[in-house]
């Protein structure tokens, strides 16, 4: 591993402003109100202009997006709440592009932008800039993010194996793709022509800079109705107003730098069986909270690389965001802009996974970053208890499933975003079988997937595998299992979590996921959890298992009532419930035997304790 | 004297019971509202019903339809009191209830639940699975399905003591032979439980939002059904003949009996029927492309109705509180802004008002009922709008000093602001909430709002709709003769409405033209049928024709209106045209060489209900002038400044059409008050309503 703590850490937000155009000006406190909400519902009418109008299902449905307005420097106006993949990936989309066009932009310019080596996220989120002036000066960005479906790579979906950046897609490296409002038809029918999808494609970019142009229309509203002192000077007090509440969250942990357990990822998909170290930390000094990844593996030959601002970013943010501002728990109208990156920055060495050099190949970096917010969560348990969740599946399983039409000769492809589990919760049980963390997307219907592809779904279901116990059980993952009808070619991109989600407080760790191939045949084979090309023959299956959560606090002091409900509804047998919980049920399995349960929790507890221990280390 | 017959509308709501009573012949209508009854709401029904008759003059008998609007359903998942239901679903598929389209409500919480798992429709004990499965794309059954499993699983659900049971298979869309087998088998093997199959209910595809629908349609079912019952028993008795209709959440009505066994249609009916009757006021205006504000105490209900018509909503949006039912609804969005919206300052200074509302207990605090929080209704009494001498008709004492006090003290200090800029502020900020919502649902569809006209209902719409019409830029503000029972008036101004779908999953480049045409034709036929049923006859009834269609690879459809029911290649090239211009419309692009799907047809069958004439008012002797009732001194927003304008004060009952007056001024009427802005000009058309036009700014 290369040196270490050697590097200062970096956050999203530019820094503090150095010059203004405007004059800062009092703003009375209805209108300040009023303007926060215009920019909010700015960025949400942008979002709604992408998605309803973009073509792919990935953007419409999944809402795999951002949108919003920045300054020149990429500190954020306003920001959509769609996927917290995007949310703050853009200020790095725009340095990219200032690197290039800074001092040149000119009205209606429009500009392309995926390059992960210069801010993007990964190549298949392209990003479009639209610069916004005033008085013939350059003042802001309307831009926006969108997942596309393919962006002309050596595979279609997967390609765990990719050799670099450039076999996973085109790069547009800021691209002026319209000329002072006038389109290059000939880069354009380039771009297009280089993807296998290029008509949908074509549709989200118009898509996306249909969302731009209005985000430049909706601004100039505003000023026209406000006047520019009045605007800006209600946006420098919404990102400071938003950073000291977040500030004020943190301010209240005590100092110090609290280590998550040192983590790892199965392999890099080429290794196969050889584990990726992954090494968190989180320091938090006053206001400020530093995320430390040094000491994470060097980055990998494979597709197993985070870009460092487009996506480690982001994910940072999202991790301080949902610890300390948890949407669930206030009402509290409090706008996405700059102020919320402000306290946050993340250090990670070059050259390693979180922050790899180019021309590394970046495109399945998801379940690696997903890891981020649970190490975080593992790290700060101790100080934020009632925040934090025991262990996550954390990460993400896709499995792309490919084959040619034997009558048409065309391509089909389904991709298959797995769930996953929460661990328990201070106070609740992990979240059984829903998008984890930084994922958030909708599945497939089974009736769906069957009338397009050549697929037989046979179960779709929680797994059989019990919950870990813990006060408050961990979630249950799923399980799907697929037969083929015929011959089948499968990618898979995920983590089984051979290092198992961790329990907190006494509760047990989560359970491992699995792709078993051939389950329950004698030649059954349990598969490595990414790979590329594996190919199948009609009649085969694939069982698809996600990870379970980790439970949370000791699972002797489960509400015994809890256990009898998780016992009839088939979660746990009733000597599961005598063993992990100490409660026992009448005979027939249908009520609690209450004397019993307190006798034996009695003699559980002057036991010595043999149980699962508490795995975070200080 | 002739003999006249009538219609009557009754809209149940938590707090009223609002009834219409309308003249076939002369078109007069007559309003009441009486206090609902919620343990069994048909007790203010027949009430109210013998109040109206006798100040009507007019005999039970001669009531020869009764249209009603039911929030029954939609209560018993609100306050979570369904039945126990079980499902009897395709064995490895037991937790597709729970594990639903998997994305979770929030995005950045660590403490959030996931509603339908927290709070499932069905339990996992409750759900059984038994060996069967049925295949695509032609329906063919692979595993046959268990009977005796069927059968041990009745016995299960009989011991457990379930009120009602699902059954819902996969593919049962395709093929609903096992769905039909098993549930005559529960039918048979347990007497007078509520069973719904699932193809029954909505044969579309989509598995989890078919089960959830089914789900729904059972938690409901037997309280509906008892409902129902315990209505029609009720108005028989009290002498009303006429069968009873009920309002669907398409905007349709239904008879009692379809409306029994398909509850789940009934879940967002009340906001449809305020959408309806402000499309019937575009009618009366003569300008059909309208923008409903419906403002009650605890939240707003906003429709868009361009040309006058009434949409549905998007897939994804149709749901009940959090449970997703996959059944037409009309597009109406809900915000939780009213009048009792609490206004706050929070601790880093910056006001907000709403969604918390101080309801109809403890109330605003002008109410006097214990509310101590400042309320959008306080600040309205703080500006001056609202009267002590005619706040509910002069019933209800209106607390001005106690509302002023709460909004200095609340508001006004902790800002550094005078008390009317506070009040005004509560307004401005609410003003701006609703018209947020109004650009989403008109801008975002493809639609502008300056071509529309804004109808304000509800008790607080009048209250909001100048500020709120200004700030969307709508062409003309209507407030119509009985805003506050817009809900009631909006049952009599529709059809009979019977929608039959299936699922056909066709591709435009090789379509089943055969079997496409044998299954419109026989939603058709359905259709008809039910409609004959009813007792109407071909001169009384219409088919309507829909599609959802999408472009392959896209994951959800549109609808599109089309022709039928013959299918040839003619339906073809009017159906995918039809589609490419309602997705320009709808997301601004078409995509002509790409192929389209149709994933679902439709068949709406309508019984027409013929529209009695809406009673003409007579207008005033030329340029009459309104007479003002008081004059008295009112803050307004002026030049994005608090100004005090001594406002003139009239009665509705007092302006009639042809009269002219400017704002601001306030109009008083007993179901709500109407705030003429400064720069609106007023006047009342030969419908009586009241129409707000905005003086371009000079």
């Amino acid at each position: 591993m290369r040196a270490a703590g050697t590097v200062e850490p970096v956050g999203t937000s530019p820094g503090p402003l150095t010059e203004r155009f405007w004059r800062t000006v009092e703003v009375d406190p209805v209108t300040f109100r009023v303007i926060g909400g215009a920019l909010k519902s700015i960025a949400g009418e942008m979002a709604q202009i992408l998605y309803r109008m973009a073509y792919s299902s990935v953007i419409r449905e999944s809402e795999d997006l951002g949108a919003g307005l920045f300054d020149v420097d990429g500190r954020e106006f306003c920001e959509s709440d769609s996927t917290p993949m995007h949310i703050g990936s853009l200020p790095a989309y725009i340095r990219g592009c200032n690197a290039r066009w800074r001092g040149r932009y000119e009205p209606d310019d429009v500009i392309v932008h995926n390059h992960p080596f210069s801010g993007s996220s990964h190549s298949p989120d392209y990003g479009v800039l639209v610069p916004i002036f005033w008085q013939g000066q350059h003042i802001a960005f309307a831009g926006c993010t969108g997942h596309l479906l393919d962006v002309g790579g050596a595979a279609p979906a997967i390609s765990i194996d990719a050799i670099d950046v450039y076999a996973e897609g085109r790069l547009l490296d800021a691209v002026k793709i319209e000329s002072r409002g006038v389109r290059n038809e000939e880069l354009w029918r380039h771009v297009m022509g280089n993807v296998r999808t290029g008509e949908a494609n074509a549709g989200d970019v118009e898509a996306m800079i249909a969302c731009c142009r209005l985000g430049v229309t909706r601004f100039g509203e505003l000023v026209d109705r406000y006047g520019i002192d009045t605007v800006m000077s209600s946006i420098e007090r919404w990102q400071s107003l938003v950073e000291s509440r977040l500030r004020a969250v943190i301010e209240a942990v005590p100092d110090g730098t609290y280590h998550a357990p040192d983590g790892f990822y199965d392999d890099d998909g080429l290794n196969h069986g050889v584990p990726v170290p992954l090494r968190t930390s989180v320091t938090v000094s006053g206001s400020d909270i530093v995320i430390d990844l040094t000491g994470s593996a060097d980055e990998t030959p494979t597709a197993c690389n985070c870009p460092f601002e487009g996506s480690v970013l982001p994910t940072a943010n999202y991790a301080v965001r949902t610890l300390f501002l948890d949407e669930a728990k206030t009402d509290e109208f409090l706008p996405q802009n700059d102020g919320i990156f402000r306290p946050v920055s993340v250090r990670a060495p070059r050259g390693t996974i979180f922050n790899p050099t180019f021309p590394r190949a970046t495109s399945g970096r998801f379940p690696l970053i997903n890891r981020i917010p649970d190490q975080v969560n593992l790290a700060l348990a101790q100080v934020l208890p009632e925040l934090v969740t025991a262990g996550n599946s954390a990460s993400v399983q896709g499995v792309a499933y490919s084959g040619v039409d034997e009558h048409t000769g065309n391509y089909w492809v389904h991709l298959e975003i797995g769930e996953g589990a929460y661990g328990g919760r201070y106070g609740r049980d992990g979240i059984d079988a829903v998008d984890n963390l930084m994922a958030n997307t909708r599945n497939a219907p089974v009736e769906e997937v069957e009338l397009r592809s050549p697929l037989r779904c046979e179960r779709y279901e929680l797994r059989d595998h019990p919950p870990a116990p813990g006060r408050w059980r961990g979630g249950v993952g799923s399980v799907r299992r697929w037969r083929f009808l015929v011959p089948t070619m499968l990618g898979a991109n995920g983590d089984s979590r051979s290092d198992v989600p961790r329990g907190l407080f006494g509760g047990a760790d989560g359970v491992s996921g699995r792709l078993v191939r051939n389950a329950g045949r004698p030649d059954a084979v349990v598969l490595s959890s990414r790979f590329s090309g594996l190919r199948f023959a009609a009649g085969e299956t694939l069982d698809v298992e996600v990870p379970s959560g980790a439970g949370y606090g000791d699972p002797l002091e489960r509400d015994p009532s809890a256990v009898l409900a998780d016992v009839r509804d088939g979660l746990y047998s009733p000597d599961a419930a005598r063993e992990a919980f100490g409660v026992l049920l009448t005979a027939d399995g249908s009520m609690l035997d209450v004397d019993g349960t307190a006798g034996l929790r009695g003699r559980r507890v002057a036991e010595p304790t043999t149980g699962p221990v508490d795995r975070v280390t200080g | 004297m002739t003999k006249h017959g009538y219609r009557l509308g009754v809209d149940v709501g938590g707090t009223f019971t609002d009834l219409v009573l309308h003249d076939e012949v002369t078109g007069a209508q007559r309003v009441h509202k009486v206090s609902s009854t919620p343990d069994d709401p048909s007790r203010a029904i027949v009430e109210g019903l013998h109040q109206l008759c006798e100040l009507a003059r007019v005999g039970p008998a001669d009531i020869r339809l009764v249209v009603h609007g039911t929030t029954v359903a939609t209560n018993m998942v609100i306050e979570r009191t369904g039945v126990r239901v079980g499902m009897l679903t395709t064995e490895g598929f037991r937790d597709v209830m729970h594990i639903g389209r998997k994305k979770r409500p929030y995005n950045f919480s660590h403490s959030q639940d996931v509603p339908w798992q927290r709070h499932p429709l069905v339990r996992r004990r409750d759900r059984l699975t038994v060996p069967e499965r049925v295949t695509a794309p032609a329906g063919a059954v692979e595993v046959p399905l268990d009977t005796e499993a069927v059968r041990a699983a009745a016995q299960r659900f009989r011991e457990e003591g379930v009120g009602g049971v699902a059954v819902c298979f996969l593919f049962s869309f395709l093929n609903p032979e096992h769905e039909r087998r098993a549930a005559e088998i529960l039918r048979a093997e347990l007497p007078g439980t509520f069973v719904s199959a699932s193809h029954e209910v909505v044969p579309l595809h989509r598995e989890y939002e078919r089960f959830s629908s089914t789900a729904m349609n059972v938690y409901v079912g037997p309280g509906t059904s008892r409902y129902l019952r315990n209505l029609q028993d009720s108005l028989a008795t009290y002498g009303v003949a006429s069968g009873v209709r009920l309002m669907t959440s398409s905007g349709g009505v239904v008879t009692a009996s379809a409306a029994a066994e398909l509850p789940v249609t009934l879940l967002m009916s009340g906001p449809a029927g305020g959408l309806l009757a402000g499309i019937q006021t575009g009618v009366d205006t003569g300008h059909r492309s309208v923008i409903t504000l419906d403002v009650g105490g605890t939240s707003s209900d906003i429709g868009v109705a361009p040309d006058g018509e009434l949409r549905m909503k998007h897939l994804l949006d149709t749901r009940i509180r959090d449970y997703q039912v996959m059944v037409p609804m009309a597009d109406i969005e809900t915000i939780g802004a009213g009048g009792g919206s609490i206004a706050t300052v929070s601790g880093q200074g910056v006001l907000e008002v709403g969604p918390a509302s101080a309801g109809a207990t403890p109330g605003p605090v002008c109410y006097g009922r214990g509310g101590t929080e400042p309320t959008a209704s306080d600040a309205a009494a703080v500006l001056g709008w609202l009267r002590p001498e005619t706040f509910f008709g002069g019933r209800l004492p209106l607390r001005v000093e106690a509302a002023r006090a709460a909004v200095k003290a609340r508001i006004a200090d902790p800002l550094g602001l005078s008390v009317p800029e506070a009040a005004l502020g509560i307004h401005t900020v609410m003003t701006h909430t609703m018209a947020a919502a109004i650009l989403q649902l008109s801008v975002r569809r493809g639609h502008d709002p300056r071509r529309f006209d804004l109808v304000a209902q509800g008790g607080a719409g009048p209250l909001f709709a100048c500020s709120v019409g200004a700030e969307v830029g709508a062409r003309r503000v209507v407030v119509p003769p009985h805003p506050g029972i817009a809900s009631a008036l909006g049952l009599l101004s529709t059809d009979l409405r019977y929608e039959y779908a299936a699922s056909v999953w066709q591709s435009s480049g090789a379509l089943d033209i055969g079997r496409l045409g044998t299954v419109l034709a026989g939603l058709a036929d359905t259709a008809t049928a039910r409609l004959r049923a009813d007792g109407l006859g071909p001169d009384e009834t219409d088919l309507e024709f829909f599609a959802d269609c999408r472009y392959a690879g896209q994951g959800y459809e549109l609808r599109v209106r089309t022709i039928g029911p013959r299918v040839d290649d003619s339906w073809v090239a009017e159906t995918v045209g039809r589609f490419h211009d309602l997705h320009e419309a709808t997301y601004r692009s078409r995509f002509e060489q790409t192929e389209v799907q149709i994933v679902n047809i439709r068949v709406i069958g309508v019984g027409r209900m013929p529209r009695p004439p809406h009673l003409r008012v007579a207008p005033a002797p030329a340029g009459a002038t309104p007479w003002p009732v008081a004059v008295i001194k009112s803050w307004f927003r002026y030049d994005d400044r608090p100004r005090l304008f001594e406002t003139p004060v009239y009665q509705r009952a007092d302006l009639a059409p042809g009269m002219r007056f400017t704002g601001p001024a306030i109009v008083e009427q007993p179901d709500t008050t109407t705030v003429v802005e400064p720069r609106f000009t007023g006047s009342v058309d030969d419908a009586g309503n009241l129409v707000l036009v905005r003086e371009e700014r000079g």
